[in-house]
């Protein structure tokens, strides 16, 4: 440990850490554009210029090593100055069209304008122009204005992603980011440029101009993508989701998150496609009903078939509780050996950074909460066959279109009785007999189990009929908050859909159990008193980062290779 | 090849000299190229022929004479003699008067007793002007690769490096960094694999030192990488030259060859068992490219953008891995340290700066050209004695050296030595050579403003104060120099100036307001002579000033 000394303040700093490094373990933040923790040092951007006692010029804090005896200043009036012109130098060029800038909010150009800037300029020449809309890749537009060339993108690109097709071309005032001739940014981890760009340069082609980003609320979330459950953003207005974004975690995902996740997992829970109340089939065609008849109807046609001759899926999209509870319904109240889970593995798939080939969020957690067979006797091949023989004549499916196999749905059509959560019409609820409208992960509280056992919080980010933004303490923006019966937002979709551990417990309840679940919260404490595995867990204890479940509990099974 | 042998070749190439009745040399470089001086080797080569004179007198190229002002130049080795201007009808008379009849053609030539040449010293360009530039044996002749010969088999590599250190050089690229401080933290600093690299961007607009050194003795630059090579423990050597520099590509790549066939280059060299290659790398003829760590990049195949210091590239350079760097004339004053020892060039020079420098001499002086005189030399005696002071008897008024890096150095300074320090202190730098010499008639602000139209050209646009602030400094010595700017303007000018310097990324930034500040310490008269008085000026109405090119 080197004693160096930051505005006065004495601190001890690891010698191997750099000025800017140390002062960040310290809570001392020395503005920066070029420097990110996770990328190579480019020193371009001269932000996070300092005064070092005996050095003869100001020092790039992201390039200078701390030593013993090293006296920072980070605030006095040579630092103030040279940082206040490198403000102007960036402003000189900089377009200023905030008003209609995606980045406008969460724009660190913006922040240090008012941060480190003198508030106007000393020059009156005309700005250099430059285009305006260059496609970089089939995800990311490009405003060359704008760009501060910080170069985060072009390290990005040929240090995490490697995929190095992003360079600058041009010399001085005239320079542009490109890709080189005959490339993309096609990368499967491509968007995350966007979330590095520190001015708004690169934007998303799925999100641009959609909405100003203090109009929308965020929830800190999971992305249901793939068994990684990359910690995530979800950004909500009018109860729509607008975008996701990759949320710190280091255990999980860094600061990234990949394409598909961002992309491919958010768009049907504001599909039209959604099915917005229970519904029972009833001459041929689904018919909409209310909850209180949906479960009586599920509860009186389960009593009608022996326990042999039912079986359930859980799910591995589900939560931990959902399957939990349904769980207990089907081994306890129902009393079926037949419950396991189906699984989505995509064979190689997978890459070194994030995606996982196993392409749910909570394959680990449905089986360590006891969705699983015993032995392949009562395991989904088993339960498969049975149905084909007709000694299983009931199924009951948590959130899984399992029907999208053609193999499975040729043979659900032999069944008599087909149960079936779901947030969309798909190949499933065809063939089903009840419909049941499950919210969606993002539209529920929650945990996930990743691949690393790590169990993981979901919160809900769109209000259903039965939680409500405010009363659900749901977060929250200035539109959700104030919004007058008379403005255009506030008025986003509700759609009639549970939680599927509510919906479970209805239906237990209904043929008799006595599940007390009022809340997630204590469906959580149940399970955590319950299942060895979760002893001593809460949602305080998971946080929003997460907690690993201890190896010792784990069934060999269910630890990845 | 043997120690030896190496002598013995060198004994029987000065025999074959000595044997000659005439040695004719024309200047081959790129300066006299370009005035007809392969017509000129033509007619003399002709003439020879004519008069079947091809066993007594051979007729070869060598190295830049010095006087390029006064090209095509010719000399005659065996009685000293020089001409210029040399034209075919001229090259003609040299054979037909001088060699045939012994009579010197008086209407071409040049005296070579005047302070142009006796008040120079060479070293780095010793062999040009004397031996064939495209003749290993010529060099071998000249005790050449004796130097590396010694090294190799007679010294170890801290003992070279400690010669070197004590000889005092610096480093001619620029910035004047102790060459055996260097080549010392190299040979420390730890690495699988370690490089030597040359310096031969020479961007600075005006320059052709390196050039010339290049194309008149390019072995000499070789031998002194290989020797600096042995010292680091380096297994391989590039030399980075700019594509403009075609004739030097040529004539490095021919003796990089003939080096390697004599076993003085590649595995085993003089069969030792020290190996070295050298490979060279062209650049694109980007200024920022000589900046050290652009120029890595650039060799590494990437774009020649600079990146902070440290980690320097004596302990971090070509992919990653100690290299050391050093400009053609650094390596170009090896050799002869070596062979003479650290002494004999400690005493040239003064006691902070040793040995020679080799100035490009240009502008309104009557010698332009090459030369190469001893540190600390009063700035007058360059500008007077050798440079025959300023053309047409037009008055002095300032001498530019550093280029785009530099400042100008006003009369009131000429007796300035002309040494790292002394230049320093009045606001200017050594550069790497080029020397600009400005009279009476030349505008001050029409100088800054040239350099800073260079300086904006060339910014790589990576860091922001040099992207941006070389151009708004640009744009205020335009207004300026259009009597458009006032009082005010001088303000932003000289804040703006300061800042690019304090906060710019590389040396390029860093140094680019240079000769906008010294012209500003010397002749600031000339600015606000061109200044608008506040009140009066305005700007037009609803435009605004734009200084796109
Ligand atoms: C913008 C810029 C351009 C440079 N150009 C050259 C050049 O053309 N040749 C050169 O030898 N050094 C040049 N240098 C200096 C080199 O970075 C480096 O210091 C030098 O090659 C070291 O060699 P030396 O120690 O032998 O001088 C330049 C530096 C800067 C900042
Ligand atoms: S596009 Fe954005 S991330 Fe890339 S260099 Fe420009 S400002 Fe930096
Ligand atoms: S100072 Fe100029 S040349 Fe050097 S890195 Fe910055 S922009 Fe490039």
């Amino acid at each position: 440990m080197a004693k160096i000394t930051i505005d006065g303040k004495e601190l001890d700093a690891d010698p191997k850490l750099t000025i800017i490094q140390a002062a960040r373990q310290h809570g001392i933040h020395i503005p920066h554009f070029c420097w990110h923790p996770k990328l190579s040092v480019s020193g371009n951007c001269r932000m996070c210029l300092v005064e070092v006692e005996k050095m003869p010029k100001l020092a790039i804090a992201c390039a200078t090593q701390v030593a013993e005896g090293m006296i920072v200043r980070t605030n006095n009036e040579r630092v103030i100055k040279a940082r206040n012109s490198v403000m102007e130098f960036l402003l000189i060029n900089h377009p200023l069209d905030c008003p209609i800038c995606d980045e406008a909010g969460e724009c660190k150009l913006q922040d240090y304008s008012y941060k480190y800037s003198v508030g106007y300029s000393r020059f009156d020449e005309n700005k250099v122009h430059k285009p305006k809309r260059v496609e970089l890749g089939p995800r990311i537009v490009l405003d060359d204005e704008r760009c501060i060339m910080c170069s985060r993108c072009i390290r990005f690109a040929d240090e995490i992603a490697h995929q190095p097709v992003l360079i600058f071309t041009e010399r001085g005032t005239h320079v542009v980011l490109r890709t080189f001739p005959h490339t993309v940014l096609d990368n499967p981890y491509s968007m995350n440029v966007i979330d590095l760009c520190p001015v708004g340069a690169l934007t998303s082609k799925d999100f641009r101009f959609k909405s100003r980003v203090w109009e929308m609320a965020n929830t800190e979330s999971i992305c249901t993508g793939c068994a990684r459950g990359c910690n995530i953003n979800i950004w909500t207005r009018n109860n729509e989701i607008l975008r996701l974004t990759p949320r710190l975690n280091e255990d999980v995902n860094s600061y990234w998150m990949c394409d598909h996740g961002r992309l491919g997992t958010f768009k049907f829970v504001n599909s039209d496609n959604r099915i917005k109340t229970p519904m029972i089939r009833k001459e041929e065609a689904l018919m909409e009903v209310n909850w209180d008849e949906a479960i009586s109807q599920v509860a009186s046609d389960l009593r009608s078939y022996k326990k042999s001759e039912i079986a359930g899926l859980g799910s591995a999209y589900a939560t931990n509780e959902d399957n939990y509870v349904f769980r207990r319904l089907m081994k306890g109240v129902i009393g079926t050996k037949f419950v396991d889970v189906v699984p989505h593995v995509k064979e190689g798939d997978e890459d070194q950074l994030l995606i996982r080939a196993d392409k749910t969020p909570n394959a680990v957690g449905a089986a360590a909460v006891g969705v699983t067979s015993v032995d392949a006797s009562t395991g989904l091949e088993a339960i498969l066959n049975g149905i084909s023989s007709g000694a299983i004549k009931v199924l009951y499916v948590l959130e899984d279109n399992i029907a999208a196999d053609p193999r499975v749905a040729s043979v659900l059509s032999e069944l008599d009785l087909l149960i079936v959560h779901s947030y969309e019409h798909n190949e499933t609820t065809k063939l089903a007999s009840v419909v049941l409208s499950a919210s969606t992960y993002a539209e529920k509280n929650g945990t996930m189990t990743n691949f690393q056992r790590r169990v993981q919080r979901i919160r809900p980010a769109v209000a259903t009929l039965e939680a409500d933004r405010a009363l659900g303490g749901f977060s929250m923006s200035r539109w959700d908050k104030f919004a007058s019966p008379n403005d255009r937002w506030g008025k986003g979709p509700r759609r009639d859909a549970r939680p599927s551990w509510r919906i479970v417990s209805g239906i237990a309840n209904a043929l008799g159990a006595k599940f007390k679940y009022n809340a997630v919260e204590e469906v959580f404490k149940d399970l955590a008193e319950k299942v060895e595995i979760f002893k001593g867990l809460s949602y305080a204890k998971i946080g929003n980062r997460g907690i690993a479940l201890t190896t010792e509990n784990v069934p060999t099974s269910l630890i990845p290779a | 090849m043997t120690l030896e042998d190496l002598q013995e070749l060198s004994e029987k190439e000065q025999q074959r000299q000595s044997e000659k009745k005439h040695r004719i040399l024309y200047c081959s470089a790129a300066g006299c190229v370009s005035c007809g001086s392969d017509k000129v080797s033509a007619a003399l080569k002709a003439k020879v022929k004519e008069h079947a004179l091809e066993k007594e007198c051979e007729v070869v190229g060598t190295g830049c004479l010095g006087l390029c002002g006064e090209g095509p130049l010719v000399k005659v080795q065996s009685d000293n003699t020089l001409y210029q201007n040399v034209d075919v009808r001229s090259a003609e008379q040299i054979i037909e008067s001088h060699i045939v009849n012994n009579k010197k053609v008086t209407s071409k030539l040049t005296d070579t007793s005047s302070p142009f040449f006796s008040s120079q010293t060479k070293i780095v360009l010793e062999n040009c002007g004397e031996i064939n530039s495209e003749s290993i044996d010529e060099y071998i002749g000249a005790h050449g690769y004796q130097a590396l010969a010694k090294a190799v088999n007679e010294m170890q590599p801290s003992g070279v490096i400690e010669e070197i250190r004590k000889s005092g050089l610096r480093g001619r690229g620029g910035a004047g960094y102790s060459t055996g401080l260097k080549w010392g933290i190299v040979s420390k600093a730890h690495g699988d694999q370690k490089y030597v690299v040359c310096n031969a961007d020479e961007g600075d607009p005006g320059a052709f030192m390196d050039r010339s050194v290049l194309e008149g003795d390019p072995h000499r630059v070789l031998e002194g990488m290989a020797i600096a090579g042995y010292a680091v423990g380096a297994t391989q050597g590039y030399v980075y030259c700019r594509a403009e520099y075609p004739l030097a590509i040529e004539r490095l790549k021919l003796a990089i060859k003939q080096a390697e066939k004599m076993g003085l280059l590649g595995n085993r060299i003089l069969e030792s068992q020290f190996n070295f290659r050298i490979d060279i790398r062209i650049g694109a003829g980007a200024f920022v490219c000589g900046e050290e760590t652009a120029l890595l990049q650039s060799i590494e195949g990437k774009r020649g953008n600079p990146k902070p210091r440290p980690p320097y590239p004596s302990e971090k350079g070509l992919w990653g891995m100690p290299t050391l760097i050093n400009n053609v004339e650094s390596f170009a004053n090896i050799a002869p340290i070596i062979r003479n020892g650290s002494d004999w060039f400690s005493k040239i020079g003064t006691e902070k700066s040793k040995g020679t420098k080799v100035f490009a001499l240009a502008g309104n002086i009557r010698n332009t050209g090459l030369i190469e005189v001893p540190m600390g030399i009063p700035l007058r005696k360059i500008i007077f004695d050798i440079g025959g002071g300023t053309t047409e008897g037009t008055e002095f008024k300032a001498a530019q050296t550093g280029g785009p890096s530099g400042g100008c150095i006003p009369a009131e300074h000429l007796d300035l030595p002309v040494d790292y320090e002394s230049l320093s202190t009045v606001g200017s730098i050594m550069g790497s050579g080029g020397l600009i010499v400005m009279d009476s008639t030349s505008k001050m602000v029409e100088v800054a403003k040239f350099f800073m139209q260079f300086c904006m050209d060339e910014s790589c646009g990576k860091c922001i104060p040099c992207r941006v602030g070389t151009r708004h400094i640009y744009g205020l010595l335009d207004k300026i120099s259009k009597k458009k700017a006032t009082q005010d303007d001088m303000v932003l000018l000289e804040e703006l100036c300061m800042m690019v310097k304090e906060t710019s990324l590389c040396g390029l930034g860093q140094s680019a307001p240079n000769p906008v500040l010294s012209t500003l310490r010397f002749f600031r008269k000339e600015y606000e002579e061109l200044l608008q008085p506040v009140e009066t000026y305005h700007g037009e109405p609803g435009v605004v000033a734009d200084f796109e090119k």
